[in-house]
């Protein structure tokens, strides 16, 4: 038995590993090369965990064998359109401004009753909103709808607004999160006196929920005991 | 590309060469030894009569010390119920030798011959076993 929590830890971090190398890329978002990969990949991998008599080089192998298969194909499908068409499939409109397109529907093996779904799932839920779908190569649809169904934006309505800030986390659940404090340009000293002014002398970063400051110093803060406090202007020197 | 994918790649590439090669040369070198230790076996035992002798108990020793040996490095590279055949026959022969069978102690050493030969057709690399 301990021969097959140990194998099954080693297969677990080199599947971890494989996947690592492999990119980030999700289920739905997978090409179909990718899809056949992730499929094998299960497969091999819970041989050689269940059966003893099995090698776990026997797993591992063929595991590493695929990934370099696939590092050939996504570098091929990067230098030639052609071969990337062949692996992959090229985008299909499949609803044009003339209506549904059924001969490309019967070719892609899609139902209306598909297209249906895929548009529901966007938020569209009528025919007459849809200008073009097309169904990507990864198996999703995308949708453009008609010009008067798009949603407004600041920019069609000319408003004039401010650049948008991305929040950088620099505590959580206790933690400071060390990296993010050198982005945000602030030290761990800051956090510690900013707790002192704003919550109590005795706050302290460990029991703080969340933390976040942005480039315009907003600061969003939650201790694990309390509700959220949002501080805006919050200079950066402590 | 990240710099980890790359190296790892390159890693991942040098390990299966070198898992090729190694696995090559392993079996190809322990089944040889199997053969040549039963070749040693059948020049001492030819025309002998007592199969007791000395030379002939320490080569049957040779033979199932060299196995053991190899086996388990083999055991590494290919699942272990495959060859387990061989280790099965020495047990046999040196059961022949004690009670001074010379038939099936010559039929058990055929079959470790067979088994050996057969072993290196689906260790090593050929058309036939790909397909």
């Amino acid at each position: 038995m301990l021969t097959i929590v140990i194998r099954a830890i080693l297969i677990y971090l080199v599947v971890l590993f494989v996947f690592r190398v492999m990119g980030k890329r999700q289920l739905g978002q997978m090409q179909p090369f990718e899809l056949v990969l992730t499929l094998i990949i299960a497969d091999l991998a819970t041989i050689p965990m269940a059966e003893i008599g099995v090698p776990v080089l026997h797993g591992i192998i063929p595991l590493f064998t695929l990934v370099l298969l696939h590092f050939v194909f996504t570098l091929f499908s990067r230098w030639s359109t052609k071969f990337s068409m062949i692996i992959s499939g090229k985008p299909v409109i499949v609803i044009n401004p003339q209506g549904i397109d059924y001969k490309a529907l019967k070719k892609l093996n899609v139902t209306i009753d598909d297209i249906f779904e895929a548009m529901r799932g966007l938020g569209y839920f009528s025919l007459e909103q849809v200008e073009y779908a097309i169904m990507e190569t990864n198996g999703k649809i995308s949708v453009l709808p008609k010009a008067e169904e798009s949603p407004v934006t600041n920019k069609t309505m000319k408003f004039k607004v401010e650049a948008s800030v991305i929040p950088v986390n620099i505590v959580s659940e206790g933690k400071v999160m060390k990296d993010n404090l050198n982005i945000a340009k602030i030290d761990e000293e800051f956090i510690k006196s900013f707790l002192r002014k704003n919550i109590g002398e005795s706050a302290k970063i460990k029991n703080v929920l969340v933390m976040t400051i942005d480039k315009n110093g907003m600061v969003y803060l939650q201790m694990m005991n309390g509700s959220k406090k949002i501080f805006e202007n919050v200079r950066r020197s402590a | 590309m990240k710099i980890f994918s790359k190296i790892m790649l390159v890693f991942m590439f040098l390990f299966l060469i070198v898992i090729c090669v190694v696995e090559e040369e392993i079996s190809s070198k322990s089944l040889f030894i199997v053969q040549n230790d039963c070749l040693r076996i059948e020049n001492l035992t030819d025309g002998k009569e007592n199969l007791q002798a000395m030379p002939i108990t320490l080569a049957v020793d040779t033979l199932e010390y060299n196995w053991m040996n190899n086996e388990s490095k083999l055991c590494y590279l290919t699942n272990h119920k495959s060859i387990q055949e061989i280790g099965v026959e020495i047990a046999k022969l040196k059961v022949y030798q004690q009670k001074n069978e010379i038939k099936e102690f010559n039929a058990s050493l055929e079959a470790i011959k067979f088994y050996s030969k057969s072993y290196l057709h689906f260790m090593g690399a050929s058309l036939h076993n790909v397909l």
